[in-house]
């Protein structure tokens, strides 16, 4: 029998928790919320009202208000890559570089989802900082993988010269984007250019290879700019006079339209994503409609406990992302350490591999049971099986980790985790089918890895605001580096005070310096994870990227649910 | 906005499309032809450039050397003007695929509205009344007399792709159907290459209503009236006003929306007009849509207020329309009277020559506007049409419009060439057009008076 039958699995919150302890989490996840809210608009205020003012002086828009008119009116925005370059300062005298003055996002356009990417005019001319290419790279990255619309908003003065030696030469160097922008091309993704100011440079191969590119009259591309002329061939001109749409339209024809202003130019690139093929994902969700979760996902932050060594129910929060809570377990009494199964999510089927907190039993001691949020020799076999069916099947995987690493010791060495946790390995990385991989609290060791961290390609990473991305946790790294020290409690043995003070001060430095490069803003800063979102916001981002993964056609295997081969692993294990 | 334009037409509407450019700052290229060279509005270009030989088919009309003239002197448009090719699909074509931006209408709805039978289909559809007649070409004489059956006579055989009064006949009874059919089939196959005929009931009285629309390219279309065109000799305008004195105010209002519409409706970008024609019950039937300027457009501007021709080179370089129908007031009455170096005693027979004394009625603000190219001891020459100047009069109301434009026409002194300013005087002064009850019959009735009188 060949159905997808889901069950509810959601549970009420007063059933899970009490009351304070519920309002005691929420508490501690707004005061980090709050933090995460405050730095968005610090980096979407770009370097503030002085810049706004002058861009607007030039008859331009700021960047945030081009993706505001581009939208389709009511839907949201989902940026990525917010916090790359936070809090780092370059040059003399120093500055900071606001979201590495580019702006990428998930925008709807004519209800179709699009990748955009949008030098932000209020930061340095939107110029080109250490990070922004590899940014952009990253954004240019999700549409090749999921073939989505890509529009680049471009206003952009080039790279910024004295970073010169961090941006312009390497392997992810400016050049990259336009090697991207070829890759695009050749795979058939729809690019659109609309340029709104200056486009200089680099900048200026950045449009040209897009399908479309429509210039405002404010918009000049030039090899080199009118001051670099001047210097070079004793020329004075402007450098709207050397590129603008007047050359660049109709003679060169490196541009394909004029605009007189940014609307107009926002409203032409609409129609040109407006005439691109319709969406699939009505088609892919089979005739079912989107619900939302029977319990809000806003609840999700009231059910993670603040301290993050205890337990909670991986299911529940799997629950309040979901359609309808309704999902299709599969293998439940083997590997119990990990859950998989089918949810919809926005009506489109989508796989979840989650790390099961609570003690689960011993598969071959049934009076033993051992920690949740491990991986064992069946929960790796279970979930790479699983991994390995979706991608046959292409259903899209979310990741869901909360992981402390692989399990450690003789066991695990003579049940040969280093074996199936090096098939996982293969299958994730050989994988065609999207995964997004969402580090919920604890992304620690190797487990991070076999889960699909980002090394391993997810088309989106997330972090939340109590994500721990480390090899290991500080007071693990503590004990490891004064292991000569301690006992086999961990107690300090020395009993002298000076000696016992010494280690004392030095663990606490460990554990502390490892606890602030856990930190989910410090991995966000150096594009170790691609967004930091609130719990809430969870379920939006991945309705988005779930859709994004079903939009295009022909580019991927997506099967009835009829033929998954899903069914066969549930079926073979039905027999058991 | 654009650099530089490039004008493709001669004398006088050059030298309107060199006025309108210099208000928004924009280059001039004027091509010429080898008869053309002194011609006075060459002096007001940035840039003249000659294309080829005297005769239209080597300079005017010569698509290849005015596309390359473009390319030659950086133009980002071209402006067709009217006449030449201003209605020329290929031409709009061409230009298009060279990124030379035409400034008028999309080349396929050029092509749509040269069809008159899938013009009026598709404005059908778009909701303009159509005159009776036959549902696009009939099929041969059989058809066209089941048509005049049910129509009636008289009835007007029409040559589908044709023009200026060529394969175009008025059969008053089934009994000459059959010659009339193969007269003007076989003169439509000469003059356009194409036999196909189509039908209509001939309005013996009709008075030619046009609306003059404005369109942009996001689908936003207003209009600015109608002018009314009833002044004509052989299908030729001679005399133009604006508003018509037949339509009244909500009828003006309310077909003037249906136009804007109806345009947007069939992809209609930039300046056009849509010509009616008004039986006596005040009637208005679509005939066609003219994808330019027109000759006549300066009674509008003068009414209204709005420059069309600015608003043709802000909409062709994707200027949203900066109008708004409410915001359209139209102020007073407008007459324009075409001066052209014919003689209406001689049948309006053309006068070409050199122009040896030219001095027009002083230009005064919002009264008198002389829209010309003639400087004195310029030349008219004989290959084309021999317009000298249009005189446009603007008054608070229509009896001080045909005032304010005799008193300016008697003061217009023109030497060397003649003109059809005594037809003019004539009209104006007559009693039907003063009575505002005139139609396309009028003109052969005032001027065999005038005739008679030249005898007397």
């Amino acid at each position: 029998m060949a159905k997808v039958i889901l069950e509810d699995i959601g549970v009420p919150v007063e059933k899970l928790l009490s009351q304070s302890e519920y309002d005691k989490n929420l508490q501690a996840m707004r005061k980090l919320e709050k933090t995460i809210v405050e730095r968005r608009e610090e980096v979407a205020a770009g370097w503030g009202p002085k810049y706004v003012e002058r861009v607007h002086k030039k008859g331009k828009l700021t960047t945030w208000e081009r993706i505001d008119l581009l939208k389709d009116p009511g839907t949201k925005v989902f940026p990525v890559g917010t916090f790359v370059n936070y809090g780092i300062e370059f040059g003399d005298p120093p500055r900071t570089s606001p979201g590495a003055g580019v702006v990428t996002a998930f925008v709807k356009v004519c209800g179709k989802h699009t990748v955009v990417i949008a030098n932000d005019n209020t930061v340095a001319s939107g110029s080109w900082w250490p990070q922004t290419p590899e940014k952009i790279i990253r954004a240019q990255e999700i549409a090749l993988r999921l073939k989505v619309p890509v529009i680049y908003l471009i206003d952009c003065s080039g790279l910024n010269l004295p970073e010169q030696a961090n941006t312009f030469p390497g392997k992810y160097g400016a050049g990259k984007i336009f090697k991207m922008n070829s890759l695009l091309s050749a795979e058939q993704v729809p690019q659109v250019a609309g340029v709104f100011g200056d486009c200089i440079a680099g900048g200026g191969y950045m449009p040209i290879i897009s399908d479309k590119v429509v210039m405002t009259e404010n918009a000049y591309m030039v090899i080199a700019g009118a001051a670099l002329v001047k210097g070079g061939k004793s020329q004075t001109i402007t450098s709207l006079d050397i590129g603008g749409p007047d050359i660049h339209v109709h003679l060169s024809n490196c541009a394909d339209m004029r605009a007189p202003d940014d609307p107009t130019a926002l409203e032409m690139i609409r129609r040109e994503i407006e005439a691109l093929p319709t969406s699939a994902i009505e088609y892919y969700r089979f005739n079912l409609s989107p619900v939302e979760p029977r319990f809000g996902t806003s609840e999700i932050a009231g059910l993670m406990p603040v301290d993050y060594r205890m337990a909670y129910d991986m299911r529940q929060i799997i629950s309040r992302m979901i359609d309808a809570s309704l999902f299709w377990e599969l293998l439940p009494n083997v590997g119990q350490e990990m859950i998989i199964g089918v949810g919809r999510v926005s009506g489109l089927y989508t796989g979840f591999i989650a790390n099961n907190q609570f003690l689960t039993e011993h598969p071959e001691d049934p009076h033993k049971s051992r920690p949740g949020s491990l991986l064992y020799q069946q929960g790796i076999a279970k979930i790479s099986a699983f991994s390995r069916a979706c991608n046959a099947d292409g259903i899209p995987i979310v990741w869901l980790q909360d992981i402390s690493g692989f399990d450690i010791g003789t066991e695990a060495e003579k049940h040969g985790l280093l074996g199936y946790g090096s098939d996982l390995l293969y299958t994730n990385s050989t994988n065609t089918t999207p995964m997004i991989t969402i580090l919920l609290r604890k992304a620690s060791g190797a487990g991070y890895y076999a889960m699909s961290g980002h090394p391993y390609d997810p088309v989106l990473q997330l972090s939340t605001p109590i994500t721990r991305l480390a090899v290991m946790e500080g007071r693990t790294l503590a004990i490891g580096t004064y292991r000569t020290k301690l006992d086999h409690n961990f107690n300090i043995i020395t009993d002298e005070p000076e000696e016992r003070a010494k280690v004392e001060g030095g663990m606490a430095a460990v554990e502390a310096r490892i606890t602030e490069d856990m930190d989910p803003f410090r991995s966000a800063r150096q594009r170790d994870t691609d967004e930091i979102v609130l719990m809430g916001e969870l379920r939006d981002y991945l309705k988005t990227i779930v859709e994004m993964s079903y939009q295009s056609i022909g580019y991927r295997r997506v099967k009835t649910p009829r033929i998954w081969s899903l069914h066969d692993m549930a079926a073979m294990f039905r027999r058991i | 906005m654009f650099q530089r334009v490039l004008i493709a037409n001669r004398g006088e509407v050059a030298a309107r499309i060199i006025k309108a450019a210099n208000k928004l700052g924009v280059e001039t290229v004027a091509v010429y032809s080898a008869a053309d060279d002194e011609s006075p509005h060459l002096e007001d270009a940035d840039v003249r450039v000659q294309i080829g030989g005297a005769q239209s088919k080597d300079s005017y009309l010569n698509i290849r050397a005015i596309l390359q003239a473009a390319l030659q002197y950086d133009c980002q448009a071209v402006h067709p003007g009217w006449g030449f090719l201003a209605e020329n699909a290929l031409f709009a074509r061409l230009c298009e695929q060279q990124k030379t931006t035409f400034i008028g209408p999309p080349a396929g709805v050029i092509a749509l509205m040269g069809d008159k039978a899938r013009a009026k289909e598709t404005m059908k559809a778009a909701g303009l009344p159509l005159i009776p007649g036959s549902d696009g070409v009939v099929a041969g004489v059989d058809q066209a007399r089941e048509v005049g059956d049910r129509i009636g006579y008289p009835i007007l055989l029409k040559a589908r792709s044709g023009g200026g009064g060529k394969g175009m006949r008025v059969c008053r009874d089934e009994e000459h159907l059959p010659e009339m059919y193969e007269e003007a089939s076989i003169e439509a196959e000469k003059g356009f290459g194409d036999r196909g005929l189509y039908i209509e009931k001939f309005l013996e009285k009709g008075r030619h209503i046009e609306f003059q629309v404005l369109a942009d390219r996001f689908g936003n279309a207003v209009h600015l009236g109608e002018r009314e065109c009833s002044v004509q000799r052989n299908h030729q305008k001679l005399i133009e006003e604006a508003p018509s004195p037949a339509l009244p105010d909500q009828l003006r209002q309310q077909m003037g929306e249906k136009v804007a519409r109806a345009a947007a409706h069939a992809g209609y970008v930039n300046a056009g007009t849509v010509e009616f024609l008004m039986d006596d019950e005040g009637n208005l039937y679509f005939m066609e849509m003219n994808t330019r300027l027109q000759v006549e457009h300066p009674v509008t501007e003068e009414i209204t207020g709005i420059d069309i021709m600015e608003h043709q080179f802000r909409i062709a370089a994707n200027q949203p329309l900066a109008l708004q129908q409410e915001n359209i007031v139209f102020k007073g009455h407008a007459i324009e009277c075409r001066v052209n170096a014919e003689n209406p005693f001689e049948d309006f027979k053309g006068s070409p020559g050199k122009i040896t004394r030219f001095d027009p009625p002083a230009a005064s603000d919002e009264k008198i506007r002389v829209d010309t190219h003639i400087r004195e001891g310029a030349t008219i020459p004989p290959f084309y049409d021999s317009m000298i100047c249009k005189l446009i009069a603007h008054g608070k109301d229509r009896e001080t419009a045909i005032d304010l434009q005799l008193a300016a026409l008697k003061d217009f002194t023109i030497e060397g060439v003649n003109t059809t300013i005594p037809a003019h005087l004539a009209l104006l002064d007559s009693k039907e057009f003063r009575s505002g009850k005139y139609d396309t019959g009028t003109v052969p009735r005032v001027l065999s008076a005038l005739h008679e009188e030249g005898k007397d």
